[in-house]
């Protein structure tokens, strides 16, 4: 039985945000907080411990989801930072640090499968199921989970 | 020998006493434009010109004799072509050039020169003969020719630079709809999604459920569309292998085993959402029929490929199809409408136990 997580979800649009949240919540995790902005995240408190952070590439106020993954790197080091975006392309080849990405339009099934692999991998590392395609994971994925 | 002292004659022309002579008379009445110079005179001086160059220059004779040919350049003159010339005579070499002159008049003319030198029998250079002709016409059209060679470059230039940019402002745009798509199909499902939450009727809330799994469906196709390099194709193998992971994965059913053998096919691209949507149906019913009431069992998906069509086969060892369908249901016929549109044929075998649905479909021929 997997444990539930502490999950951050960082996405300028309210109905994707709203989707993503109830997914987190049906599948027994807990939705830590909410941002739409990098300004929201930076007003976050530091003694927050988030296990995953889904982020949208295009946030409010002009601010970017590379802005927010530099940041949550900074103030929370172990969670996992996963991109939800319809700009894959935009992503670098290091995916500026972040552990992979879920490619809009994402479907249930999708969203679902990869939220199952990552609290199986977060809490007792490395994942005993195989990875959903829908999740693409990044060089840091890999090397964290050997 | 008598030709050969005629020969000789000419060679030393004597420009006073060459009114007897057949060559002089000939080199006088010739419509060819000729002078002749002196080098041993200072500023080597024309010695002799005959009728046609006096109509060719606009001169008379008495203009003409004495002078050095350099009165007929003007100001466009091309001073390198002058130099070529002078560099000829210097040397006592030949020189063939094209050279714009002036008339008396002021008026031009393209003058094709050609200047050579006449030896005398110790090879000493005595004179210099130079036949003119007036090439005007040729060197006009010829720069009309380069003129609109010019013009015809840089409107082909202009075009394609035109071109370019209306390409550019193409793909721009298509990416623009693309990312509209995209986003309208996330919001699309979503919406859904959230009203689901709401419904308290079961029947109601399945019946959502499915449509949600449709959208889902159509998203995923939309999706490894645009992520793919062709746009042309659709491999609608590995869209297959990916969507029963995701259904079967996504339903929380740990006990539905799978056994898939899948590879790469592909079909136009035109026929993508057609065969995704009918992909889903086949599982989503395997999912919801086969393995109904909490029922284990497995799932097993064939992907195979032959000369000019492909073939999916999705078999499950569930209780399989009843005798008679009710008809207020739409899967099945969406399946078999939807193959009729991508000319595809599907087919259902009670498997004993279980159900196969096969679906047979064109291929599109391999490109890079
Ligand atoms: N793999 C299967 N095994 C057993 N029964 C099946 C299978 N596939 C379809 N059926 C039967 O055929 C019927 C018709 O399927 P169909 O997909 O048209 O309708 P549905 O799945 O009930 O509703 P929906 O319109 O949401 O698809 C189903 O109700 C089910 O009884
Ligand atoms: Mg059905």
């Amino acid at each position: 039985m997997t444990r539930t997580m502490d999950v951050l979800v960082v996405e300028d649009e309210m109905l994707l945000a709203m989707d993503i949240e109830a997914m987190i919540e049906d599948s027994g995790h807990r939705v830590l907080a909410e941002a739409a902005s990098l300004q929201d995240v930076q007003a976050l408190p530091d003694d927050l411990n988030p296990q995953l952070a889904f982020v949208d590439l295009h946030l409010a106020h002009n601010s970017t989801g590379f802005e927010v993954c530099s940041y949550i790197r900074q103030h929370w080091p172990d969670t996992l930072i996963i991109f939800v975006t319809a700009n894959v392309s935009k992503i670098p080849a290091d995916f500026s640090g972040a552990h992979g990405v879920i490619a809009k339009p994402f479907s249930h099934a999708g969203v679902v499968n990869a939220i199952k692999y990552l609290a199986d991998g977060a809490f007792d590392p490395p994942p005993s199921i195989p990875r959903p395609a829908s999740l693409v994971a990044s060089p840091h994925l890999k090397t964290r989970w050997g | 020998m008598r030709q050969r002292d005629d020969w000789h004659l000419t060679d030393v022309l004597e420009y006073e006493h060459g009114r007897g002579d057949p060559f002089a008379a000939a080199v006088r009445a010739t419509r060819m434009p000729m002078v002749i110079t002196d080098p041993a005179q200072p500023d080597n001086p024309i010695v002799f010109c005959n009728v046609a160059f006096q109509r060719l220059t606009g001169y008379d004779r008495e203009e003409i004799i004495g002078r050095n040919c350099r009165f007929l350049q003007g100001p466009d003159t091309d001073p390198a072509k002058i130099a070529e010339i002078r560099e000829a005579v210097r040397d006592g070499h030949a020189v063939d050039v094209d050279l714009l002159n002036y008339r008396k008049d002021g008026t031009t003319f393209w003058n094709a020169l050609y200047l050579s030198p006449v030896r005398d029998a110790d090879g000493v250079v005595r004179f210099f003969f130079a036949s003119q002709f007036d090439v005007t016409e040729r060197v006009e059209a010829q720069n009309i020719i380069n003129d609109q060679k010019l013009l015809v470059e840089r409107e082909v230039e202009r075009r394609t630079a035109d071109l370019r940019a209306a390409l550019e402002a193409k793909t721009l745009l298509l990416h623009e709809v693309d990312h509209r798509v995209k986003n309208n199909l996330t919001m699309i499902g979503s919406l859904l999604r959230l009203q689901v939450r709401t419904i308290d009727d079961p029947s109601i809330a399945a019946k959502l459920d499915s449509m949600l799994e449709r959208v889902d469906a159509l998203a995923v196709v939309h999706r490894q569309l645009y992520q793919s390099s062709d746009i042309a194709r659709f491999d609608i193998g590995s869209f297959a292998e990916n969507l029963i992971s995701d259904v079967v994965g996504s339903s929380g059913r740990g006990d539905i085993d799978l056994d898939i053998k899948a590879q790469p096919l592909f079909v136009d691209a035109a026929n993508a959402s057609a065969l995704g949507l009918i992909l889903n149906e086949i599982l989503t019913n395997a999912v919801k029929h086969a393995f109904a009431d909490g029922r284990s069992g497995s799932l097993s998906l064939l992907v195979e490929g032959e000369e000019d069509h492909g073939i999916i086969k999705i078999c499950d060892d569930g209780p399989g199809m009843p005798s008679s369908q009710r008809s207020r249901s739409i899967g099945t016929s969406l399946i078999t409408r939807l193959a009729r549109q991508a000319n595809a044929e599907a087919t259902w075998r009670d498997a004993k136990p279980g159900t196969c649905v096969t679906i047979t479909f064109p291929k599109t021929e391999m490109r890079s």
